[in-house]
């Protein structure tokens, strides 16, 4: 764990982003500092190769992990502290949950004893844009995620949808691709974090679009821009600050999350009273049903008939 | 022919009825005792009827009879004196005293008549014996055939060989083939019987005063072939037509003393010993009790009486008739009409003995059949006995039925017999005698036997030749209360027993409130071991083998069992025990495994045990409670089983086990048609079926509910679809006999109510198994075993399962 623990370095990659990028960035942590919020803590999870420690590298402005197409990804967690003017955002780059077809628990196992005594301020859950069906797996990645760190969670988090650079098939328009993707992903989250239909205000859980490409199409100021016309870095950002000040609360990681609630002692309490009631309503009950049925009891006639 | 009027003339027409009236109640009772021994070795004595032929009855053991082939019989025939024209007539013996227009009528056994008589006392037996010795040789009549001869004609030397039997109805001028006509059953003389002049004179003479003929006689037809037809040709005896029926219980009256007649009293003298006869007769039939006949007889035999007018002998013998048998169908065995009397008054009175039960007496047998002294304790037997079969009581053959099974229930018993048998002290009354042989107390068994196991290429290796073996004892009936002591000891491998011991010692106490208590509660002791494989480590679909957890369990129980009914109990106590979890290898284990897809087990599953030391130790209650109404309706079970049981942890033990698991089921056998019962076709039966089970506080692993099984969900494996903190299960099952072959259809599902995340570790998931799941399909009964077709509705298809026993 050593390893992956970094101490915290001056966030340098920042200088790497265009001036443009950049001003908007300082912006937001302005804001953030004003909300007097002085670190920001981003988890991201996904699925194997849907691209989160590229999305790392790209927010970080760095080649902080090592990403090569064939690769399989890193199996332990990594953090990244990034100090800038006295302020600190940590991203948190996690192994993807899936193994096998199945949620890979032992992954996310690790991943929740990493996050031990950290405070989770965002979940970036990364998936890719351009896939167009989602299926059971996902649901039980969501489910997952939601058992281990509680359905709270989706309040502080962000959908992040890489590959963002495409042209939609069947004409259909950008929007309409993106409203349409982003809804079949939202009904699995809600399935899969069993957030109710009259609970869907207080989970709205915004998306954002993210294409780590080399090529991605810049702007004049030589912006990462999307086909929609909107740079994502900084669009990004500015969701997450948006999330961060929704009201909601972060996630702080103690061994009771981890080991979730004691299923053992829930409950416990009402021990003595559950044992009244089975003797009183269920056992009593049935006794009662015995005695009816002995006096029911169709006797043959030769035992009525009695021979005085 | 001469002869027979005059014999006519001279005979009283006072009467008897011959005693082989009884011959068709005496084969009945027959076919009820082979029905009713039951496979093993108990007869519901068997001996429960007569003798079978009366040519025997003077040698078999009658235990069943009422009547006694001694001459100091039983019914005394008694005396309507009604209308002064009735004819006192007491015992068959003086007979020849009374004269005049008979009024009474007695079906009394064999011998019945023969209150003080010499050898018209008892006929049949002597015929009988007449017939056997000569049944070789008989003479040729010697007579031109085709003739009819009187009965005086005949030569007082020659064995006849009777070849026919006609009656002549002199009133209806009718003739009747002998066996087709109701009177056959009074005439003793059979076809093919050889008899003497004798023997049919005294035949005659029988049947003269009997009572059912004003006149009858007997000619004898010359055949062809030597042999002689009989034509018994009668004017039956009516009497005035009445119109109301009355049934009595004589069985345990006291014998009237016949009231001595002088026959040179004067006609006031006549008139008062009629007086006498009457009123006695009044205080008879008042003293006597009523009878268990039923109103629906009643009025059938009043109607009876209606249709016919007049009184007839038939008449009465059909009366007779149906009233046995309703004794006879209601399991009154021992019941018979004996008499009939207020003749020619509008009131017939039927005189039963309905077989009263004098005395209860229990015998102890040794192998032999010696009678000993048992060691059972008697108020152990007798707690099992009906109320019907105690003193006071009707003798009726199911109550013996039932004491029968009752105590065959108790097991201490190899030998049961319930016997009536005709009390000597007591006239009419009769002791239920149970003769019981008992089991060896004590009884000790050892078995062997010899495991091999294939080795590595299918062959079996020396190493894996194990010699494995029970030895067992049991010490039964302890004081004589029916505690036992059982106890048992199991390895499948005696070299190393160590590796798989099993024991079990179990001693059990019944009837703890007191033998002679009708509450039954039997307390129960035990201690145990045993080592089962648990349903919640198990894949689901497609997952690989997962590394098997053996559960061991040591303890011991206490518990007290108070029984209800035969079926419906309740049952509580305490369980002390140390479960042990062990792999394959039998090391103790802490965490469930399964195998990555790397190859490597990873062993980081959910805990095995409480403690998470792989050794709990707990004390908990138990109960359970029990009601069951079903029965077998045509070998179909019907009725309600519902039951609850409670495991209540009390915080003793490792980390303080407390919990409360509970389970209820219920189930519910409905019968969709209405059959008659006791024939062979079975009806449809629809069985729902629910049970739901939870637990709060803690829960290790190994008392979690495992889904899927086929206990559970059919088509599933054992805990194929979870195991889980709350269950529910829902099943419904049609079985419809079609030819004889019961089918069934079923659909059942399963859930963890969403409670699998609520065990330790999440075992469902962890072995990736869905939580819930139904299954559908069909099947047929074959004997024991069930051959289902099941559907499993998760993986959508089927596969055919076979099974033992029965899934409710």
């Amino acid at each position: 764990m050593s390893l992956s623990m970094q101490k915290a370095r001056d966030w340098t990659g920042i200088r790497g982003f265009p001036n443009a990028t950049q001003n908007k960035l300082h912006e937001l942590l302005e804001k953030l500092k004003y909300d007097k919020v002085n670190t920001l803590t981003i988890l991201v999870m996904g699925k194997g190769g849907v691209g989160k420690s590229s999305t790392v590298n790209s927010l970080l402005g760095e080649r902080v992990t090592y990403v090569s197409a064939f690769q399989s990804e890193g199996l332990r967690p990594m953090i990244f502290p990034r100090v800038l003017a006295g302020f600190t955002l940590n991203v948190i780059d996690t192994p993807g949950l899936v193994e096998g077809g199945y949620v890979n628990e032992q992954s996310l196992d690790t991943i929740k004893r990493f996050l031990l005594d950290k405070t989770i301020d965002v979940l970036l859950y990364v998936d890719r844009f351009d896939s167009y069906r989602v299926d059971n797996l996902d649901r039980q990645i969501i489910k997952a995620i939601t058992d281990t760190f509680g359905k709270k969670i989706w309040k502080r988090s962000v959908i992040g949808l890489t590959h963002a650079q495409l042209s939609p098939p069947d004409g259909l328009s950008y929007d309409d691709f993106l409203a349409r993707r982003s809804e079949t992903l939202m009904k699995v989250i809600r399935s899969g974090a069993t957030i109710k239909n009259r609970e869907i205000q207080d989970y709205d859980i915004p998306i954002a679009l993210i294409e780590n490409s080399g090529r991605c199409t810049t702007n004049d100021d030589l912006e990462k821009v999307l086909p929609n016309g909107i740079c994502w870095i900084p669009n990004m950002m500015k969701t997450i600050t948006e999330v961060i000040s929704n009201g909601s609360k972060a996630i702080y990681v103690d061994q009771k999350l981890i080991d979730g609630p004691d299923p053992n002692l829930r409950g416990k309490i009402f021990i003595p009273y559950i044992l009244a009631f089975q003797y009183f309503f269920v056992v009593k009950y049935i006794k009662g049903s015995i005695m009816g049925d002995i006096k029911k009891e169709k006797k043959p006639l030769w035992q009525l008939r009695d021979g005085f | 022919m001469a002869f027979c009027q005059q014999f006519l003339l001279g005979s009283p027409s006072s009467v008897y009825v011959h005693p082989r009236l009884d011959r068709t109640r005496r084969l009945h009772n027959e076919k009820t005792a082979s029905s009713s021994s039951s496979s093993t070795s108990i007869i519901i004595s068997a001996s429960v009827s007569p003798a079978p032929s009366p040519s025997e009855n003077g040698k078999s053991k009658n235990i069943f009879s009422v009547r006694r082939d001694s001459t100091k019989t039983v019914f005394l025939p008694i005396l309507s004196a009604v209308s002064g024209l009735l004819l006192p007539f007491v015992g068959g013996g003086s007979g020849d005293g009374s004269s005049g227009g008979g009024g009474w009528f007695n079906f009394g056994g064999s011998g019945g008549g023969g209150g003080g008589g010499g050898s018209g006392s008892r006929p049949c037996l002597s015929y009988a014996i007449a017939s056997e010795e000569e049944r070789s040789t008989w003479d040729n009549h010697g007579l031109p055939a085709k003739v009819p001869i009187a009965l005086s004609k005949l030569s007082g030397l020659k064995r006849y060989k009777v070849s026919e039997i006609l009656f002549f109805d002199r009133n209806r001028k009718v003739t009747v083939e002998g066996t087709e006509d109701s009177f056959f059953e009074m005439v003793s003389i059979r076809p093919g019987g050889i008899y003497t002049k004798a023997l049919l004179q005294k035949e005659v003479e029988t049947l003269a005063t009997c009572g059912m003929f004003e006149k009858v006689d007997l000619v004898a037809n010359a055949k062809p072939d030597g042999t002689i037809g009989v034509t018994v040709s009668f004017v039956e005896s009516t009497w005035q037509s009445a119109n109301s029926f009355r049934c009595i219980n004589v069985g345990l009256l006291p014998q009237s003393k016949p009231l001595e007649m002088d026959p040179d009293m004067t006609d006031k003298e006549l008139m008062a010993y009629y007086g006498a006869l009457e009123s006695d007769y009044e205080k008879r039939i008042n003293r006597s009790r009523s009878c268990l006949l039923p109103n629906t007889v009643y009025k059938e035999i009043v109607t009876m009486l209606g249709e016919e007018g007049k009184v007839s002998a038939r008449l009465l013998q059909g009366i007779r008739d149906r009233v046995q048998k309703w004794y006879q169908d209601e399991g009154y065995a021992c019941a018979q009409v004996v008499n009939f009397g207020n003749l020619n008054t509008s009131e017939v009175v039927c005189e039963v003995v309905e077989g009263d039960i004098t005395e209860l007496a229990i015998q102890f047998q040794d192998k032999l059949g010696n009678i000993v002294e048992g060691n059972t304790d008697l108020s152990v037997v007798r707690r099992e006995l009906p109320p019907q079969l105690c003193k006071g009581h009707v003798f009726n053959i199911e109550a013996g039925k039932q004491a029968l099974r009752n105590i065959n229930s108790l097991a201490l018993f190899s030998n049961i017999e319930v016997n009536p048998k005709p009390d000597e002290k007591n006239e009419g009354g009769i002791i239920v005698e149970i003769k019981l042989k008992e089991l060896e107390q004590k009884s000790a068994e050892v078995s062997t036997e010899w495991g091999i196991v294939p080795g590595r290429n299918g062959r079996p290796t020396l190493a894996s030749i194990q010699p494995g073996g029970t030895i067992s004892f049991e010490h039964r009936n302890i004081a004589g209360l029916n505690r036992s002591i059982h106890g048992s000891v199991n390895s499948s491998n005696l070299l190393n027993p160590q590796d798989d011991l099993t024991f079990k010692l179990e001693y059990v106490h019944p009837y703890i409130d007191g033998v002679s208590n009708p509450k039954n509660r039997t307390f129960r002791t035990n201690v145990f071991n045993s080592r089962k494989l648990s349903p919640v480590f198990t894949g689901g679909p497609g997952v690989d083998e997962v590394p098997a957890i053996w559960i061991d369990r040591a303890g011991f129980k206490a518990n007290i069992t108070e029984a209800f009914t035969r079926q419906s109990k309740f049952t509580y106590g305490l369980v002390c025990e140390e479960i042990t979890t062990r792999d394959e290898t039998s090391c103790i284990c802490k965490n469930g495994s399964r195998a990555l897809p790397s190859g490597g087990l990873s062993f980081d599953g959910p805990p095995t045990s409480l403690s998470g030391t792989g050794v709990d130790r707990m004390a908990f209650l138990q109960s359970n409670i029990t009601r069951d109404n079903t029965q077998f309706v045509n070998g179909t079970i019907v009725g309600a089983r519902d039951s609850f049981q409670l495991d209540q942890g009390l915080g003793i033990g490792s980390k303080l086990p407390f919990f409360n698991r509970h389970q209820l089921s219920m189930t519910r056998f409905i019968q969709l048609k209405d059959i008659e019962e006791g024939g062979k076709a079975a009806p449809p039966v629809l069985v729902l079926h629910g049970r739901y089970g939870g637990c709060v506080g803690d829960l290790p692993s190994y008392d979690a509910f495992t889904l899927g099984g086929p206990y559970s969900v059919r088509g599933y494996n054992m805990g194929e679809l979870g195991a889980c903190r709350n269950i529910l299960e829902l099943a419904a099952e049609l079985r419809v006999p079609v030819r004889n072959i019961d089918t069934y259809a079923f659909v059942e599902h399963g859930t963890d109510l969403g409670s699998s995340k609520d065990v330790k570790g999440n075992p469902t998931e962890f072995f990736r198994r869905v939580g819930h799941g139904s299954s559908y399909g069909a099947g047929v009964k074959l004997g024991l075993v069930r051959a289902e077709y099941a559907i499993d509705h998760n993986a959508g298809t089927g596969a055919v399962f076979f099974r033992f026993g029965e899934r409710f």
